[in-house]
């Protein structure tokens, strides 16, 4: 039917196809946009459409049984008088504070050592993947093992601790180190991944600048802050970005480590949301709180992306 | 001098290498240990006698196998389901040219750096009046739709040559032929990378899997986990026989697909930046 090489197509398809082909001709726009749609939909459904929701159920006094009952801003006016709110704000910050540091500069000694003394060295990968593999754990397994490394008198770490420095402190059951630990276990986890992407930065330096570095008589100091980290500070900061995002949602851990005890010591505002949501049956609040969650993560991306200039990477 | 200069790196490397997978090992020695050398003081490195008991325990009093094969499911679910409708929509930003493109994307890119994990409140309601609780379809959903594997993808399609499109497009190549034909058969590496990373994340999720599934028969392998740990505070030979036997399939695959994995991992890292 005018396809010729494509007889296997029966004669009222290939008019079909033929028809759509010509509409679809006339109009590029739409099937731009018909491409698109598949994906568009789930989005607005399971993920725009949620944020717009949580909103609306954040102004609620939320009750699907019996009745919800609008009540403007009082959710969040409650949540804002509540210390243990404030408390959870704090400890997200704190655990933000600990993390982001460990985890990236973990990551990027990690990343030097193996690029830096692996190009020669056979056996290599057997580090590099050592370093990576807690990556692909999923966040129980990880607790579980450092709750139990952890444990009073019996675990690993806590046992040696304690017969080196008799009065360091019970971790997890202490206020003050609960979330500092937390803080580790969450470095081990996620170090390795960093260690890639920075890797993979250094790989792309072109080593005929190191060599260029080593006739002018430069110090492996200076080859670090005059090279390299300039070099790679863009996937640096983008890394600083999405780890930032991932601190700021930190949930399983606590969850199994903690409880987010002792006492709220170690609360961070996810878990807040879902003690809230989900133990309390306070739908409103904890809606309320997902929101403020949202917004605080959504004003240090944007600030993140404008101060560190990240606009460019990510277009 | 010398010595120290040729294998002192090794040592540092080795060393470090080393303490990182302690964890793993001491996981790894807790689960196949009886119960009376799992709470000796000081630590038992080396059990007295080999033990399969715990692992026996958990397959027989727990769901275990389903939980395993929920984890499966989900996550090839999301896999296919994210590849399935991320492509075309990288096609059509990257290739295809409509009113308002860049726009929807500069807004998707903003949902992209919101963990979608904060909507779970709505979310949970929403699934409730779906009725897609305590199902995959309900778990794997929200995860198909988050945006990082339409951003991948479209930062690798642009920047295949417009030449080729053109060629195929003089031939008679319609839009899906340009994406089946011509930008598909360059895209395999990436394509790689974002499935691993996809299935990954999907086989590791937590926070919304928890939400979702709340019958012990239906739940993923983390929640799985996390009901074990529950249930029995102390009863460590049975909760880390549970979290060792969680992580072989991953060290499994990881030990046969090193090469593959870690450049996958690296690409969806580092691909970001294009």
């Amino acid at each position: 039917m005018g396809l010729k090489g494509r007889g296997t197509i029966p004669a009222p398809f290939s008019k079909m196809r033929n028809r759509i082909g010509r509409f679809f001709y006339r109009h590029p726009g739409v099937e731009g946009f018909l491409f698109a749609l598949p994906y568009m939909a789930l989005w607005a459904v399971f993920l725009a459409w949620p944020v717009v929701y949580g909103i609306y159920i954040s102004l609620f006094d939320w009750d699907p049984l019996r009745g919800s009952k609008f009540v403007g801003l009082a959710n969040y006016l409650e949540l804002f008088r509540e210390p243990r709110f404030w408390n959870a704000v704090v400890n997200t910050f704190k655990f933000a504070g600990m993390t982001i540091p460990l985890i990236l500069g973990l990551g990027f000694v990690f990343a030097l050592m193996v690029w830096g003394w692996g190009r020669k060295r056979r056996g290599i990968v057997v580090v590099q993947a050592s370093l990576f593999f807690p990556y692909l754990l999923n966040v129980s397994i990880v607790a579980i093992v450092w709750k139990w490394l952890l444990e009073r008198d019996v675990g690993l770490f806590q046992h040696y601790l304690n017969s080196i420095f008799p009065s360091a402190p019970v971790f997890l059951t202490e206020p003050a180190w609960a979330l500092p630990a937390i803080a580790v276990a969450t470095a081990w986890w996620l170090a390795g991944y960093r260690m890639l992407v920075f890797q993979a930065g250094l790989e792309e330096i072109p080593v005929e600048l190191f060599e260029s570095a080593e006739i002018d008589g430069a110090r492996p100091y200076h080859k670090l802050v005059h090279l390299i980290l300039p070099l790679i500070k863009p996937s640096l900061l983008f890394a600083l970005v999405l780890t930032t995002i991932s601190a700021f949602r930190t949930f399983g851990q606590v969850l199994i480590m903690t409880e987010g005890g002792p006492g709220w010591a170690s609360e961070v505002l996810a878990l807040y949301l879902y003690r809230v949501g989900f133990d309390y049956f306070d739908i409103g609040k904890a809606a309320a709180s997902g929101v403020v969650l949202l917004f605080l993560i959504l004003v240090i991306t944007l600030l993140g992306v404008r101060i560190l200039g990240l606009k460019s990477e990510l277009q | 001098m010398k010595w120290i200069k040729r294998y002192g790196p090794y040592l540092v490397l080795y060393g470090v290498a080393f303490l990182w997978i302690i964890p793993i090992l001491w996981m790894a020695d807790t689960a196949f240990k009886p119960t009376r050398d799992i709470f000796s003081i000081p630590p038992k490195w080396i059990p007295s006698h080999f033990t399969t008991e715990h692992v026996e325990r958990l397959f027989a009093e727990w769901p275990f196998a389903r939980w395993l094969l929920n984890s499966l499911i989900v996550a090839s679910f999301v896999t296919l389901g994210s590849l399935v409708v991320s492509v075309p929509a990288a096609f059509s930003f990257s290739r295809l040219h409509w009113k308002g493109r860049d726009a929807v994307f500069m807004f998707l890119l903003v949902f992209m750096l919101l963990p979608w994990q904060v909507n779970i409140i709505p979310l949970f309601f929403m699934m409730t009046k779906f009725k897609f609780l305590n199902t995959y379809q309900g778990v794997a959903l929200p995860m198909i739709a988050m945006p990082i594997g339409v951003f991948l993808l479209r930062q690798f399609f642009i920047n295949i040559p417009r030449d080729l499109e053109d060629a195929a497009r003089i031939d008679g190549c319609s839009s899906l032929g340009v994406l089946l034909r011509v930008i598909l058969p360059l895209s395999k590496p990436v394509l790689a990378a974002f499935s691993v990373y996809i299935f990954n994340y999907a086989w590791n999720e937590f926070f919304w899997s928890m939400i979702c599934l709340r019958k012990p028969q239906m739940v993923t392998l983390p929640v799985g986990l996390k009901i074990l740990q529950g249930a029995f505070e102390i009863d460590y030979g049975l909760i880390l026989a549970g979290a060792f036997m969680a992580s072989l399939p991953s060290l499994m695959v990881f030990l046969l697909l090193r090469r593959q994995i870690i450049r996958g991992f690296t690409l969806a890292g580092s691909g970001v930046k294009g």
